[in-house]
């Protein structure tokens, strides 16, 4: 991990590559389960700090003009780190994030229509990309930078978009109990879930009672016998942990292709271990 | 992947090219594009297969940078989401023995973030020998700026990868399928996956929102250096392109353009080409024109096989 930092303080999702905010963020918090090299995390956190933009946001690479919804993920890093102005931009910005399905002129369209089954734009998730729709990656992880800045109570309103935002997610359960990228039903069709986003989804709602999630909870660890990825196992295993499950994986190792993968197993196993950083 | 190429270069390519695409569009002057059509099966007879189409085509890749562009959609042991490793392997082999200086394979799935673990389910690392090192995630590339100049959709500008930036040629290697929101997914559409997820998500919803036949034909538009092959041995119908039934076919068809091997594609499928909007927007209605498209090899008829079509889709039917 620390053989593939950017001299510029950053990480790449793969060697070779230029510094990215999301490998970067990942990179960090893994570094910071072991307390990891000081100089290293050092600069990592001065390329975040470097990076951020004018409107309080992140985006995915330094020659982006826009910021994305890795916003959320820089927001998951300690705010002592990242400085407290800095961060409570960041929150801003967050909290003026919403799908564009929610807006008042696409309600209304559906409304004409006879479309989204009640669904769409009901709740309030977080995009990828500003203007586009809600979707489960995003929502996910914009609630838990939510629910760390909330600690601090930085601004109104948090509480209640928080518990939107799970809304979100809980109207977004597939038949088969876990999460897909976005809607369980496309066009009449139930969408299958994946694990990436089931364990992010109940990563999310690690406040709720079991009891509302005892579905969801199966199957997530049903997906992890039969996972077919280091990724998708590892956010399986953040978001179990997150309910005091252990989730048993398949009997393969899977290979860690990239950074942000790598990153996300580090942080996966000292959630086994008890020390769930995205929770911190 | 960066190959030295600047933000600067990639505008004055696409730009020009864009031009040259929109002027060849205005007078009609373009010659009559060649289309062809073989029998194919996904055994070792593949690999003499695609050779002899790069040749009859007279694809010239003499110390190019090619990126072969396949379609890979959802984790399936079987043949009908992704395109198949044995033809993805057989365009390697060939464009290297037509002397390309470096051939890259690379893809941004819409929807799944875990590229490589799709590849190795689909059974690329099984049949491709160092398929990691060839590899490039497009999802996860370095990304730089285009201006899109004359956008059919609502987009100025849009962020590319670098790998797609810099390649003299893109092949776009296909599924033939059904699609539930486009009714077609062939060689034009598979360029959706050229459009990074790091920078637009998963899926890249901002282009549903720009129109996705609008984006389709700004993405043709803007890498105009392009070959297709389309994986038709067994293809996808129904309510494509995951949740669809496989449809054995039985063949490839390839070409230098994309509108007319899309084309022949729908007549093979029994899909009135001018209904699929992205391919109108393209290339226009003439261009479309069975009578304005070569053929080699097999005839439609020959070869055609209605596939089934959502309610949604019916009126697409030839």
């Amino acid at each position: 991990m620390r053989s593939l930092q950017n001299p510029d303080g950053g990480w790449p999702y793969r060697k070779g590559g230029g510094s990215s905010t999301e490998p970067t963020v990942l990179a960090f918090l893994a570094q910071s389960v072991d307390q990891g090299d000081p100089q290293s995390i050092e600069r990592g956190m001065a390329w975040l700090r470097a990076t951020q933009r004018q409107d309080g946001g992140w985006p995915p690479q330094p020659q982006v003009s826009q910021s994305t919804w890795v916003t959320a993920l820089v927001a998951l890093v300690s705010r002592d780190a990242l400085g407290v102005s800095r961060h409570a931009r960041a929150i801003d910005w967050l909290m003026g994030q919403t799908g564009r399905e929610a807006s008042l002129a696409y309600k209304l369209r559906n409304e004409l229509l006879g479309e989204g089954g009640g669904v769409i734009g009901k709740h309030e998730g977080w995009p990828f990309f500003p203007g586009a729709a809600a979707w489960v990656t995003p929502s996910a992880i914009s609630i838990l930078a939510l629910e760390k800045a909330r600690r601090y109570q930085m601004a109104g309103g948090i509480q209640q978009r928080i518990e939107i935002g799970q809304q979100f997610l809980i109207d977004r359960i597939c038949q088969d109990g876990g999460w897909n990228y976005g809607r369980a039903n496309v066009l009449g069709v139930e969408a299958d879930s994946y694990p990436e986003t089931t364990g992010q989804a109940l990563l999310a709602l690690h406040g709720l009672p079991p009891a509302k999630l005892e579905k969801p909870l199966a199957a997530a660890q049903a997906q992890a016998r039969r996972c077919q990825s280091a990724e998708g196992l590892s956010w399986l295993q953040l978001g179990l942990q997150a309910h005091g499950i252990t989730a048993a994986g398949p009997a393969r190792v899977f290979p860690h292709r990239h950074v942000a993968d790598t990153s996300l197993g580090i942080l996966a196993q000292a959630a086994l271990r008890g020390r769930n950083l995205f929770l911190e | 992947m960066n190959h030295g190429m600047t933000r600067r270069d990639f505008l004055a390519v696409s730009a020009g090219s864009l031009a040259l695409t929109r002027c060849s569009l205005v007078s009609g002057r373009q010659p009559q594009p060649r289309v062809s059509i073989v029998r194919a099966a996904y055994t070792q007879a593949i690999y003499d297969t695609v050779r002899r189409l790069l040749v009859e085509h007279r694809v010239d890749v003499r110390g190019k940078r090619v990126v072969i562009k396949p379609n890979l959609v959802e984790f399936d042991p079987g043949t009908t989401i992704n395109t198949h490793p044995m033809l993805v392997h057989a365009a390697l082999e060939g464009f290297r023995a037509m002397g390309a200086a470096d051939v890259r394979i690379a893809e941004g799935p819409g929807h799944r973030r875990v590229t490589m673990d799709l590849a190795d389910a689909a059974g690329y690392f099984e049949t491709i020998p160092r398929f990691e090192d060839l590899f490039i995630d497009l999802n996860l590339d370095d990304v730089s700026q285009v201006l899109l100049r004359d956008p059919f959709s609502r987009l100025n500008s849009m962020y590319f990868p670098n790998t797609a930036l810099a390649a003299d040629l893109l092949v776009s290697l296909p599924k033939m399928k059904t699609h539930h929101w486009v009714g077609a997914t062939l060689s034009m559409k598979n360029f959706f996956g050229l459009v990074p997820g790091s920078v637009y998500g998963w899926p890249k919803n901002v282009l549903h929102w720009a129109g996705i036949d609008e984006c389709i034909a700004d993405l043709h538009a803007t890498f105009p250096r392009h070959f297709a092959i389309v994986d038709g041995v067994v293809g996808m119908e129904g309510n494509g392109p995951i949740q669809g039934k496989p449809k054995p076919v039985g063949v490839l068809v390839a070409g230098k353009d994309m509108a007319a091997v899309d084309a022949t594609c729908c007549r093979i499928m029994k899909i009135k080409p001018s209904a699929i909007r992205y391919l109108l927007l393209a290339a226009g209605p003439r261009q479309l024109d069975e009578a304005n498209i070569l053929q080699i090899g097999e005839t439609i008829p020959h070869v055609q096989t209605p596939f089934g079509l959502i309610e949604e889709w019916q009126n697409i039917r030839l």
